[in-house]
């Protein structure tokens, strides 16, 4: 009796996952919670916890706010509150021979952070689920079918770029937009809509073709991760502690 | 909401047209950093989902078609874009309740649509900047009346000018622009020759 051949590579099975798509759903969540519950007196202890916790789950994250574009936003935050900001306590400081007032320091310091916080929760979420978990996520709570049309949104993007670019060289280079300008924007739109439509229409046939009918389709799968119940557990308790307590 | 397979194409079909107008469109206003660039976003992303809604005339079709834009635009650039989002789920909402609350569409429903939401850019920084990013709502109001100073040559002293001209404006174009998606709606529709269900 033959045996079955063993394999010359072994595939090595795949990393458990520690952090899935509900998982970063609940981080998203809860770092909003973090920085627009608290009261002012622990808001800024709490943005500085949070942005530690999001900077060791999204180093990635954090070196894209580091670029220049975004340290130059927050440095006009922060000056414009602090110079700018409304506050009833009278200048107590004197750096660099400007008077400040301590609770525009802190107001300020506080606002960056939340801007700092939300944006790197935005973009740690962004990166790390893809489009269709998002989908995913958006079908369970009502929106049947919608993992479908992101997923059809998603191909047709770099289709309609580029017909909408081609239908533009097109009147441009005839002479469109020169003597009726009016006009020949009003039949680019047209031309990219109509387009577009009969786009629709061949993958609408393709779609009833494999017999796809958005009732009986199984919403888009999510990734699980072996630690989401125990962050999501973690998260919660550790944020009433913190807001509430 | 439930949708046909011909509708959830359709309707991806023009989150997607309102999403490559965010994308790109987007892109540019933001580069060059010109006046009231959110207004005209808004304008335009709104007048492609409404003339979604008349090849999609149901409840609720519009809303989709502003989450689509919305994940596309969360996953177009791979950094941050919490404005825009909340700006786009926004103008997409309001869109939806003025055209359910028209019930079939028609060209006032798409007139208020585009009005309304040309007219939440100029709401969007108070709730934004206050909630999302703990602005004071001073600075916010600050920014506004240099808005319209810089474009209008109001004096910084005439406040109420300033904001009613700004309202007049917003509430103009967006309904030009709802009134735009209108006859462009029409003309695709006769084009496509889809039968007409609308009133």
């Amino acid at each position: 009796m033959l045996k079955q051949a063993q394999p010359a590579v072994i595939p090595l099975p795949a990393p458990k996952l520690l952090i899935g798509s509900r998982g970063h759903l609940g981080v998203f969540l809860w770092a909003l919670a973090m920085v627009l519950l608290p009261s002012p007196s622990r808001g800024i202890i709490l943005a500085f916890f949070t942005l530690g916790v999001l900077t060791l789950l999204y180093p990635a994250a954090l070196q894209r706010l580091a670029r220049p574009r975004w340290l130059v936003m927050f440095g006009i935050l922060f000056l414009v509150n602090l110079f700018f900001g409304v506050s009833d306590q009278p200048a107590d400081l004197t750096v660099l021979g400007l008077p400040l007032s301590s609770t525009n320091i802190l107001t300020s310091l506080q606002m960056v952070l939340r801007a700092m916080v939300i944006l790197l929760a935005a973009d740690g979420l962004s990166s790390s689920v893809n489009i269709v978990e998002v989908a995913g996520l958006f079908e369970r709570s009502g929106l049947r079918g919608l993992g479908f049309s992101i997923g059809v949104a998603t191909n047709l993007l770099p289709d309609l770029r580029q017909s909408s670019l081609n239908a533009w060289h097109s009147l441009r280079m005839r002479g469109g937009f020169r003597a009726q300008w009016w006009r020949g924007t009003q039949l680019l739109v047209v031309t990219v809509l109509s387009n577009a439509l009969r786009h629709a229409e061949q993958i609408v046939l393709a779609a009833e073709v494999r017999a796809f009918r958005p009732e009986l389709s199984r919403s888009t799968p999510l990734r699980k991760g072996a630690l989401d119940g125990w962050l999501a557990a973690g998260l919660t308790i550790l944020g009433a502690l913190m807001i509430f307590g | 909401m439930k949708f046909t397979t011909r509708e959830l194409v359709t309707m991806a079909v023009f989150g997607a047209l309102w999403g490559l107008v965010e994308i790109s469109l987007g892109s540019v206003f933001h580069a060059l950093d010109l006046p009231l660039s959110g207004m005209a976003l808004a304008i335009v992303g709104v007048m492609v989902a409404s003339i979604g809604r008349l090849f999609v005339p149901k409840r609720g079709s519009t809303i989709f078609i502003g989450i689509i834009a919305m994940v596309l635009k969360l996953f177009s650039i791979g950094s941050a874009v919490v404005g825009p989002m909340v700006g786009i789920l926004a103008e997409a909402l309001i869109a939806e309740l003025v055209l359910d609350g028209f019930g079939k569409p028609s060209l006032p429903a798409f007139m208020s649509a585009g009005a309304g939401a040309a007219l939440w850019t100029l709401v969007q920084p108070f709730v934004t900047g206050v909630l999302l990013f703990g602005r004071n709502l001073l600075v916010i109001w600050m920014d506004l009346l240099d808005v319209g100073t810089r474009l209008f040559g109001i004096p910084y002293q005439a406040a109420f000018w300033i904001v009613l001209t700004l309202l007049t404006v917003h509430l103009i174009f967006g309904a030009l622009g709802g009134w735009l998606g209108w006859r462009l709606g029409l003309v695709l529709k006769t084009r496509l020759a889809v039968p007409a269900s609308v009133g």
